[in-house]
């Protein structure tokens, strides 16, 4: 017996030095290609304890991963299972290193209570997996990758706690697996097995055989999981906490800022995938490839080529092609990641709306879009590759300054005669309105515009707008990745409004508000904005518009993802229809608020021809449809348009409304 | 009188339309000879008379076919221009033209303006737009002869008929074949294009169902008008692509706009904003594209149109 443990002693550290050798190399080789990629990272993280907090809200507590319920509870019994077994795995290692090692007998009362609950954690981490089983053999949803990299790890790691129950019941029966330890009544689910396979009864060098047995099958899994990870999609393990730590802390968010004046400058966006950061790469390190982007993603739901998950996948898969070119410093070799021979095509980045519903649903935080839009810039600045539809749109909006080519002058021409001065007629204004392209020359959104100033003056607000000065604001250019035409338009209005400092921006465009609030500071204008369904709302609660009491029929509300995820605004274009609607609140669609569905008109898509799969705003017509409700309302001018050209499709006649035309229903009687 | 000459491009077997605005272009310049490249100056002497082309040269180069030899084609352009001794070039500016006028002036070391909207012999000056019609650039044509395209409908074809003298012109060319046309596929359906149109008669989702296109077809017919369509037709599967007017499909701008059944989105607007004269009709009152059109008819297309067609036959 001595002769056999100084063996196992010898074998089990050769192992152990191995696969953490082994182990230690994979991971080393991934931080050097964080260290080895070209693109400026973001710097040293702020607000250390707020992330923190993070760490223990949507790590320990698993918090975004429950979003889906049962996926979610599933993954909380594995993920807590799996960290209650590893320090009885690490004992388990030391001791087959060191025979005589027992912690046990150091501090038994918490070692005891340690094990009680480990046994019943690691049990319920089967229950977790007897749930993913079922979702990968039984339920089979699309959005999940099938392959052999899940089901090998679902194997694995159900070894790992089959054997880590079958020790510990060997531990209650053999004096020579307990070490001289009594472990009776530790043990509530293993203890079971003792029971019901009867294992009291077997002789002595039977348990003892068994448990040597099942002692080198959990450890041989352990390392061999420990040395697969590194490579696989379970990479996620070690890269999904620090990816979460890091995430950006504000759900707002702009397009990355790019240097076009860099003289040096060899390429601009993102089109080699050395040009990644090293939180890209990291991001790319934490997806496990759950689905939940996919199953979110507008373009994916009606058939396109795109899906989150799989560029994310297929940006990996490049990576590692090419990391040996990386980490020599031989990039020039480097191919593009975007060709129509790869899995990234160009249909495959045009498709994305940018409505962030993949990013607000990740559970790693994974921000896809600084990948997509990236790209895109690369696209269109250095191979002036984009949707043929689109060069007109840039040159209008290079020559006119908003993308139909209407003269530029005209821009104020909706607000003539409506008793809404420019800034030049009135330069001191409590608000000034930004007004937009849509809203100043569409002739369906010039109706929501006329509504609003109405509004306005009843509820006594001094207000101006820019007229001729005010330039399209630049969000179409920007998300089509023309960063060069979009810079030229956000420094047009930057100047026009530093020129007259306004106390407060208003606007009735979600895009235009996103891009005022959170891309122009970049630029040096940094002004309070104000979306007007806030601004409604405020003026309904300051009383200075006055509601009657007509109800205005059931109205479902269609949240604008530049208001909603882009901005969070959910709450207060609900609250607003619901004091109007005397108190009813709006009847909800099934997706909704933060899983709200895309229109189909952001990222520029307003702008392209949808070829391929179905159309967005019709599914989204089906939906609102499926509500029944008198009405859809909304809060920007693109989604109404897409709304109403899906309904008409439909052959609906759900009317489709603004919320400034709702309230004026409520307001023009009584004024 | 110094004479002028005029690329006279045809497709499939007729005279482009907008051949004839280019005419009576040169007409003010003097002389018109009119170059032919397909061989069939008998067929079409009459027409092109009628508006003042005085001499038609039929140009031959052996038995090279000019249609598949883009190269040969422009060196023969260029050898009609020197020995029939015109003072300036001109034709169309369609992609055919633009391909064969540049390969002229290349041919003849002269100037070239191709996309202009204006011309003047006198002064040899072009006028172009630049900045979409924000700007107009005049350009002074130097040397003894100047290249130059014209952008369809930028002239009234007017008649102005007269004698016209036919001849074959033989010329002595090596043939090239660096580029050889082997096929020219329509886009879509087939029909004329859009952007040059003169007339463009458009329906939209009202249309219902893509057999019903047939009714705008017939009044087309009637007024030499091109068939176009909204977004929401194609989208609905009326009609094909090819014939969406709009910011994401085709940018026109013809004389005459008729809209059938259209709401005159922000989208379409955009596409046709251009156009002369616009006519809307709708069952709407409300619809946005009455403010936008100088003649408004509200009613319905399915009677209007063919009532319309009607008429127009019986002017005929």
């Amino acid at each position: 017996m001595t002769m056999y443990l100084a063996l196992k002693s010898a074998i089990m550290a050769i192992l152990l030095a191995a696969a953490f050798y082994l182990f230690r190399n994979k991971v080393k080789r991934l931080f050097l290609i964080m260290q080895s990629v070209d693109g400026e990272g973001p710097g040293e993280p702020d607000s250390i304890p707020q992330r923190i907090v993070v760490l223990f809200k949507d790590v320990l507590g698993q918090s975004n991963v429950r979003r889906k319920k049962m996926a979610g509870w599933a993954h909380t019994l594995i993920f807590f299972g799996f960290l209650a077994v590893q320090p009885h795995s690490l004992e388990l290692m030391i001791r087959g290193v060191i025979p005589g090692f027992s912690v046990g007998h150091l501090v038994p009362g918490i070692y005891n209570f340690y094990l009680f609950v480990a046994d019943i954690l690691g049990f319920l981490v089967l229950a977790g997996f007897a749930y993913a089983a079922y979702r990968r053999f039984v339920e089979k949803p699309k959005y999940l990758t099938m392959g052999r990299d899940a089901n090998l790890i679902i194997l694995f790691t159900s070894v790992i706690i089959v054997t880590f129950h079958l020790i510990n019941a060997c531990q209650v029966v053999s004096p020579y697996a307990a070490h001289g330890y009594d472990y009776t009544g530790v043990f509530p689910i293993s203890g079971i097995i003792v029971s019901l396979f009867g294992m009291e009864t077997l002789s002595a060098s039977t348990q003892t055989f068994l448990f040597e047995t099942f002692y080198f099958i959990h450890m041989l899994t352990i390392m061999g999981f420990l040395v697969y990870i590194p490579g696989s999609k379970h990479l996620h393990l070690l890269a999904a906490a620090p990816n979460v730590f890091l995430k950006p802390l504000k759900r707002e968010k702009a397009v990355q800022k790019t240097d076009i004046e860099d003289e040096d400058a060899e390429s601009f966006g993102l089109g080699k995938i050395n040009e990644l950061n090293w939180y890209n790469v990291l991001n790319l390190y934490a997806c496990t490839e759950c689905g939940r982007c996919e199953e979110q993603c507008p373009a994916d739901h009606t058939g396109k080529p795109l899906s989150p998950k799989a560029i994310v996948h297929d940006l990996k898969t490049n990576l590692f092609q090419w990391s040996d070119n990386i980490l020599d410093g031989n990039k020039e070799e480097i191919e593009p990641f975007v060709s129509e021979t790869s899995d990234i095509t160009s249909d495959v980045l045009w498709s994305c709306t940018t409505c962030r519903a993949c990013e607000d649903i990740c559970p790693v935080n994974i921000q896809h879009l600084d990948f997509i839009l990236e790209a895109r810039k690369y696209q269109v600045l250095m191979e002036a590759n984009f949707p043929t539809e689109m060069q007109d749109t840039f040159t209008n909006l290079e020559n006119q300054g908003n993308p139909w080519g209407f003269s530029a002058d005209t821009r104020g021409n909706w607000a003539k005669g409506l008793g809404i001065p420019t800034i030049q007629e009135n330069p001191q204004p409590d608000i000034l309105w930004f007004v937009g392209s849509a809203s100043s020359f569409d002739d369906r959104a010039i109706k929501i515009s006329k509504a609003l100033a109405e509004l306005l003056k009843i509820a006594g607000v001094n207000v101006a707008i820019l007229g001729e000065q005010e330039c399209g604001v630049g969000d179409t250019a920007r998300r089509a990745g023309n960063e060069y035409l979009a810079q030229m338009m956000i420094t047009q209005n930057v100047e026009a409004l530093n020129e007259c400092k306004p106390k407060r921006i208003l606007t009735a465009c979600p895009h235009s508000y996103n891009m005022l609030k959170n891309e122009y500071p970049d630029f040096g204008a940094d002004f309070p904005v104000v979306h007007h369904s806030q601004f409604l709302l405020e003026l309904v609660q300051q009383n200075r518009l006055i509601l009657d009491e007509r109800t205005l029929g059931s109205i479902t509300f269609h949240d604008s993802c530049y208001l909603g995820r882009w901005n969070g605004i959910f709450d207060e274009p609900r609250e607003l229809i619901s004091r109007m609607n005397q108190g009813q609140a709006p009847i909800e669609m099934k997706r909704t608020r933060d899983k709200g569905f895309c229109c189909g008109a952001g990222g520029a898509r307003m702008f392209m021809e949808e070829t391929l799969g179905s159309y967005i705003n019709v599914d989204r017509a089906k939906e609102i449809m499926d509500t029944g409700a008198d009405m859809v309302a909304s809060a920007c001018p693109y989604c109404i348009t897409m709304l109403q050209d899906g309904l008409k499709e439909c052959e609906s006649d759900i009317k489709v409304l603004d919320l400034a035309e709702l309230l004026h229903r409520k307001i023009v009687n009584n004024s | 009188m110094s004479k002028i000459g005029v690329f006279i491009e045809t497709v499939d077997q007729e005279i482009k339309q907008s051949v004839f605005g280019v005419i009576s272009a040169a007409a003010s310049g003097g002389e018109v000879v009119g170059f032919l490249l397909n061989g069939q100056a008998d067929t079409y002497k009459d027409q092109l008379a009628a508006y003042g082309v005085t001499e038609l040269v039929d140009l031959a180069a052996g038995d090279i076919v000019f249609s598949k030899f883009p190269q040969a084609a422009g060196e023969a352009l260029a050898k009609g221009a020197t020995d029939f001794g015109v003072t300036a070039l001109v034709g169309v500016s369609s992609p055919t033209g633009n391909d064969l006028l540049a390969r002229a002036a290349m041919a003849l070391k002269a100037p070239l303006a191709l996309d202009c909207i204006d011309v003047d012999f006198n002064d040899s000056t072009v006028k172009k737009s630049h900045f979409s019609g924000k700007a107009i650039a005049t350009l002074e044509m130097t040397g003894k002869l100047f290249v130059c395209g014209i952008r369809p409908n930028s002239f009234e074809a007017v008649e102005a008929p007269g004698t016209i003298i036919v001849t074959t012109h033989n010329i002595d060319i090596e043939n090239s074949d660096d580029i050889i046309v082997t096929a020219v596929e329509a886009a879509g359906s087939g029909k004329k294009d859009l952007t040059e149109a003169t007339v463009i008669i458009s329906g939209g989702r009202p249309m219902a169902s893509s057999e019903n296109f047939k009714i705008l077809d017939d009044c087309a017919e009637k007024l030499v008008a091109v068939v176009g369509a909204s977004r929401a037709a194609v989208d609905a599967g009326f009609a094909p692509h090819s014939m969406q007017v709009g910011q994401t499909g085709k940018i026109v701008s013809p004389k005459l706009y008729i809209g059938c059944g259209l709401s005159g989105s922000v989208q379409h607007f955009a596409g046709m904003k251009t156009s002369k004269v616009i006519v809307a009709i709708n069952t709407d009152k409300d619809a946005p594209i009455f403010s936008k059109s100088d003649y408004g008819i509200i009613g319905d297309l399915f009677e209007v149109v063919p009532a319309l067609t009607k008429e127009l036959e019986k002017q005929e």
